[in-house]
């Protein structure tokens, strides 16, 4: 019975080295992105750290290379993350394309040094000025706005207005907003300072923090069932996660949304807060050309169509119709401000929340 | 001169006071040495010096002629020909009786592997208990097994730590005469532990009485303990 | 002389293998550690006034009470289910710690979308009974809610050990406490949490430090403790150092703890003793009793695992079509196949260490215990971020290397799964050492000495008498580690080389956007693995037993 055991152990230590050894050279291969080899010269790679996970994108890498021949490896990680890899990296990365969501993100990238300036006329043909870097260090792919929700039994859209309506005492209790660690809010409040400077900014920071239904948690998502669970009246959140609940698999998840409006603010004065998604090529780039290849490709007028079909995201290319459901939301007046502006105040705008007392 | 030990000192780690100071013995060969004395008083220190379980901070020692610790050598308890009886056998639980006998019979060949075992397991009396594991043994025969587990191997020196300890008096008795018998017939060298005056009486030929670390007598049983 | 013959006698491949072993798995951590002396900048300052006082404040919450409840209810069960018999008590033996094959995020994912207001709960009294309950009851996006997941995800730490414990006490202890008129209460609490405190320490020190370094399940739920403010420090304000000394300080609190334990523990207790014990033997009870105690069981184990799982398998129905894909196949083998493979190294480390640590009384036998839990201590991601740093320096230090054989690129380690598994290994090594540690103390030394009486040296006594002896604490601590991996999302996240995408990081991709019931597939197959590998590991120790 002894032999028994003693057996069954050394089976496995046996049987993980075995997959160490063997499995060991299969990873390798899928794994090593080959920059030099000579069969992948001929059409090479583009190596991607991306903190993006939709499928949508997936699905468009793949067309990529069936188009161009070039292979897309790829990264998924969180931001800021893969941003902090990137960096100490440093000189010897392999990753070509810095690829996330938020402008603020893509700034601080450009301010580290990590991305490198793309002459490209598709690029800046494809994307409007606003929605890339000032010195073309970056370039904004899909677009989203940071919008009110409403709950339509409640709330008529005659009372809302402006984002700086809701720190008002009228909306005391009853606004629904989540964490000041997340960036969307970090970019708001920033686009607030560039806007209004930061004594304002701070103002409505505090007028938030003082007027939230309850203390923030969860995510977008949360904030809109929220409204409608009638927790608060009123919820801030991104486009797409409205469109993504529009279209749930849950149909408990449709039936709650379908209470709620959407609304732009800020129309009458200086426009609704937008942001962006976007990529970079890296300083080290070791594939630039490639790298450059798949954001014309991204920025291309099939893509944006993509984007914004699949996951509710509004195109950059102006040439594109956004989808079905974003277009019966009407245009909207937008923030004018070069989404930079965002990254430059990333900093000021967290230290500005935690002294407002927004959590 | 089957051992000697010359001079030797240890302090374990932690401790204030030297815990042997200068210790020397020598033992002829067949000799049974007892070594008798107080709790805390170093015994079971000098049998771990002698077997190479710490190591000596002075002092010399020479099995059968060959240096086993000074200042520039110190061999591995593994390489001593030095063998113990544990004061709690030490049997391993995952081996039967056989397994733990035959532990240490390395480099022979099968059938005389298995020839010692036989001759071994017959000398302790615990022939047909071949098959069972130390659990299924009684005190005693664990005892017994532990002993022929130490001759096995046909050490230069047999250690025993207070061997008796675990066992009832009735059969402490009877154990420890079976095994002076076992020793004498067998021949082999031992220094035996305890603090049992009638234990060293019975089975030593000669007697060492430790306190604090030093040896303060040494003669027959007779002498020492009238 | 004495150094001499000392170094003669301590230095053997062992000792050396546990320093060099010990220094390059703990240089990631150890780096960190140093930074925390260095001076302060503006950023320090600010997180000090705002953030720090309700941030450590939450921090001792959660961990509190986390602790106190993980303790009870391990303790309780694991009692319960050595002393008394009831139905199903063979399932629940080993069905009890199935709560450890959830990561707490994904559990916490799962039950907020279980309770929220589109969840089955508030769904069903609204459309069914038209029942509008208040919303904020169901609320558990807060405090007492990561506590009510921390407690029923991690409590199996406690429960695991402790039963362990009490399976080995002599049934005569508590025969001996019941003829001296205590009930059961009494007995409970007056002699089974008394005499098992070592072990409970044990199981909830594993607890505190998950909890301490958990960044998943604070940040989904909001809710803003020690590891909030590292990452606010570093990537709000995009201030390393200051992040880096945050969590230096976090390492040194744990430490704190970890001596606590030790103290607690007090001396150690060799008790492989040969007058076998008559072990405990389960008795029954009444049957309301029975009831009761069944209820007890069934409902904790409801909470722990079937409810979650039974949710998570509904939502797997809802995106299967969506979500499943060819490339699952792949990702299930590379799960597997990091989880086996730093479970082995680490085990192997372990009993290197292990090992080690027990035959010399060195301080630095000691020290060297201590530290292989370091890398257990901080938040993922800082430790994520000493090992890459650790292995571009590698990289670097090896270009010519590299150059001479050819190789024209400047990084390959820092690309391979190597560095992953490397941070693995640094970072469960200490849940690998524990039970390796124990089940060491457990047998004493005697076994070895009298090995290498009989003419075994070190090595060949490790192979023949130790390890065979301490094989179900090793099978044990396997089991553990390969879990921890296959749960295992910030390492990963930032050390995966390009296209390499476990189970975890796939759950992650689509939670971490929100889209929860896309995740399920991947959380599913997660818990599935983990939860057949402690079945597994069950039914090899039931088998040893016979
Ligand atoms: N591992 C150790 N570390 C520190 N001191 C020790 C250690 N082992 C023993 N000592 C101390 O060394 C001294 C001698 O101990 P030793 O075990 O040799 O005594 P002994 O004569 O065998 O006693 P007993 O008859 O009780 O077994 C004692 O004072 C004891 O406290
Ligand atoms: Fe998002
Ligand atoms: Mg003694």
């Amino acid at each position: 019975m002894v032999k028994k055991k003693t057996g069954l152990l050394s089976g496995l230590i046996g049987m993980s080295l075995l997959l160490a050894a063997c499995g060991g050279n299969e990873d390798a291969a899928t794994t090593t992105p080959a920059t030099t080899d000579e069969e992948t010269k001929e059409a090479g790679v583009v190596n991607l750290y991306t903190s993006r996970h939709y499928e949508t994108d997936d699905v468009l890498f793949d067309q990529f290379t069936e188009e161009t021949g070039i292979d897309v490896n790829v990264v998924k990680g969180e931001a800021d993350e893969l941003g902090e890899r990137l960096s100490r990296e440093g000189e010897a990365t392999e990753a070509d394309l810095y690829y996330t969501a938020d402008a603020g993100r893509l700034h601080w990238a450009k301010e580290k040094g990590l991305l490198q300036p793309v002459e490209s006329d598709v690029l800046n043909e494809n994307i409007a000025e606003n929605y890339r870097d000032t010195e073309n260090e970056w370039f904004g792919l899909t677009k989203r706005a940071r919008v009110i929700v409403y709950a339509k039994d409640r709330v008529q859209p005659e009372d809302l207005s402006t984002y700086e309506a809701l720190a008002e005492d009228q909306w005391n209790k009853k606004v629904l907003i989540r964490s000041s660690d997340n960036v969307y809010n970090q970019s708001l409040v920033a686009s607030f300072i560039s806007l209004n400077g930061a004594d304002a900014a701070k103002e409505w920071a505090q007028g938030i923090a003082g007027n939230m239904a309850r203390d923030p948690e969860g995510g977008d998502r949360d904030q809109a069932k929220a409204v409608v669970a009638g927790i608060g009246d009123v919820a801030v959140m991104n486009t797409y996660y409205f469109g993504q609940l529009l279209n749930s698999e849950d149909p408990e998840e449709v039936k709650v949304v379908e209470q709620l409006g959407v609304f732009f603010p800020n129309q009458e004065t200086n426009g609704t807060h937008v942001n962006v998604s976007g990529a970079g090529v890296t300083k080290h780039a070791k594939n630039k050309e490639n790298a450059i290849a798949l954001l014309e490709f991204l920025s291309s007028e099939d893509a944006q169509g993509q984007f914004s079909e699949a996951n509710f995201e509004y195109p950059v290319n102006e040439n594109v119709e956004p989808a079905e459901l974003l277009a019966s939301w009407g245009e909207f007046k937008e923030q004018d401000l070069n989404l930079s502006e965002l990254g430059k105040y990333n900093a000021d705008a967290v230290k500005l929340m935690n002294e407002a007392g927004w959590k | 001169m089957v051992m000697q030990l010359h001079d030797v000192t240890f302090t374990y780690r932690n401790a204030k006071e030297q815990t042997i100071r200068r210790v020397s013995m020598a033992l002829e060969k067949g000799e049974i040495v007892t070594i008798l004395g107080q709790s805390g008083s170093g015994k079971s220190t000098v049998l771990r010096l002698i077997a190479g379980l710490e190591v000596p901070e002075q002092g010399e020692m020479v099995i059968e002629e060959r240096t086993i610790f000074d200042a520039k050598t110190f061999i591995q308890p593994e390489k001593r020909g030095v063998g113990m009886v544990f004061q709690d056998y030490a049997l391993f639980p995952h081996m039967t009786v056989a397994g733990n006998i035959k532990f240490g019979l390395k480099k022979m060949k099968r059938t005389e592997r298995d020839e010692r075992l036989a001759s071994v397991i017959e000398l302790v009396g615990l022939t047909g208990f071949e098959k069972r594991y130390p659990h299924e043994l009684s005190g005693g025969q664990q005892q017994r097994v532990a002993l022929a587990r130490a001759m096995a191997p046909n050490p230069s020196i047999l250690l025993f730590d207070e061997p008796f300890s675990n066992l009832d008096a009735d059969l402490q008795v009877k154990i420890r005469d079976e095994l002076r018998t076992i020793l004498k017939k067998t021949g082999i060298t031992s220094i035996f532990v305890t603090h049992d005056q009638a234990d060293a009486r019975a089975i030593a030929d000669r007697v060492i009485v430790m306190e604090k670390g030093s040896i303060i007598k040494t003669g027959t049983p007779a002498l020492i303990l009238s | 002389m004495t150094v001499f013959r000392s170094i003669r006698r301590r230095t053997n491949s062992w000792s050396i293998l546990s320093i060099l072993f010990t220094l390059l798995i703990l240089s990631p951590a150890l780096s960190i550690f140093v930074q925390i002396f260095e001076k302060p900048n503006e950023n320090w300052a600010h997180i000090q006034e705002f953030l720090l006082k309700n941030y450590i404040q939450n921090t001792l919450t959660i961990v509190l009470f986390t602790g106190i409840f993980s303790i009870l209810i391990g303790v309780s069960l694991a009692w319960l289910v050595t002393a008394y018999t009831f139905p199903l008590r063979r399932f629940f033996k080993w069905g009890l710690i199935l709560p450890l094959a959830i990561p707490p995020y994904i559990g916490g994912y799962t039950y907020h979308g279980i309770v929220n207001y589109t969840g089955i709960v508030q769904s069903t009294l609204r459309n069914e009974f038209g029942i509008h309950a208040n919303p904020v009851f169901f609320d558990i996006l807060n405090i007492p809610g990561a506590i009510f997941v921390f407690t029923i995800f991690l409590y199996p730490y406690v429960y695991i050990i402790t039963r362990a414990y009490l399976e080995q006490q002599s049934a005569s202890l508590i025969e001996n406490a019941r003829l001296l008129g205590s009930g059961p209460l009494e007995l409970f609490f007056r002699v089974i949490i008394p005499i098992s405190r070592t072990a409970i320490i044990g199981g909830a020190s594993l607890v505190i430090l998950e909890v301490l370094n958990d960044y998943g399940v604070v940040s989904y739920f909001g809710i803003q403790v020690f590891t909030t403010a590292i990452f606010q420090a570093w990537f709000g304000m995009g201030d390393v150092g200051t992040a880096i000394k945050l969590a230096g300080i976090l390492m040194s609190l744990v430490f704190l703890i970890l001596f606590f334990e030790k103290a607690l523990r007090g001396r150690k207790q060799y008790s492989y003793s040969n007058a076998k014990v008559r072990p405990l033997e389960p008795v029954s009870l009444s049957r309301k009793k029975t009831t009761v105690l069944f209820a007890y069981v069934t409902v904790i184990f409801m909470l722990g695992f079937a409810i979650p799982f039974v949710q998570l398998f509904q939502w797997m129905l809802l995106t299967y079509e969506k979500v499943m894909s060819p490339e699952f196949t792949q990702l299930i083998a590379n799960s597997v196949y990091v989880s086996m493979v730093s479970a082995f190294i680490i085990m192997a480390v372990a009993l290197v260490i292990g090992n080690f640590t027990r035959l010399s009384d060195g301080i630095l036998s000691k020290a060297i215990s201590r530290v292989t839990v370091l890398g257990y201590s901080i938040p993922g991601a800082v430790i994520a971020i000493g090992v890459l740093t650790f292995f571009l320096w590698l990289d670097r230090r090896l270009n010519v290397l590299y150059e001479w054989l050819n190789i024209d690129a400047p990084i390959i380690l820092s690309l391979s799964l190597i560095m992953l598994i490397f941070a693995y290994v640094s970072r469960f090594l200490a849940i690998g050492f524990n039970p390796v540690d124990a089940g060491f103390d457990k047998i004493g030394r005697s076994f070895t000495e009298a090995s290498r009486l009989l003419g075994k040296p070190l090595w060949r006594t490790f192979i023949q008498v130790d390890l065979p002896m301490i094989r179900s604490a090793v099978l044990g601590g396997y089991t553990l580690v390969f879990i921890e991996v296959m749960k295992e999302l910030p390492l990963t996240l930032l050390l995966q080389p390009f296209n390499f995408y476990t189970l975890s990081t796939k759950a992650f991709q689509y939670a971490n956007d929100e889209a929860v019931h896309e995740a399920a597939l991947a959380s599913i197959l997660i818990i599935f693995i983990s939860g057949l590998s402690i079945f597994m590991f069950h039914a090899v120790l039931e088998k040893e037993k016979r």
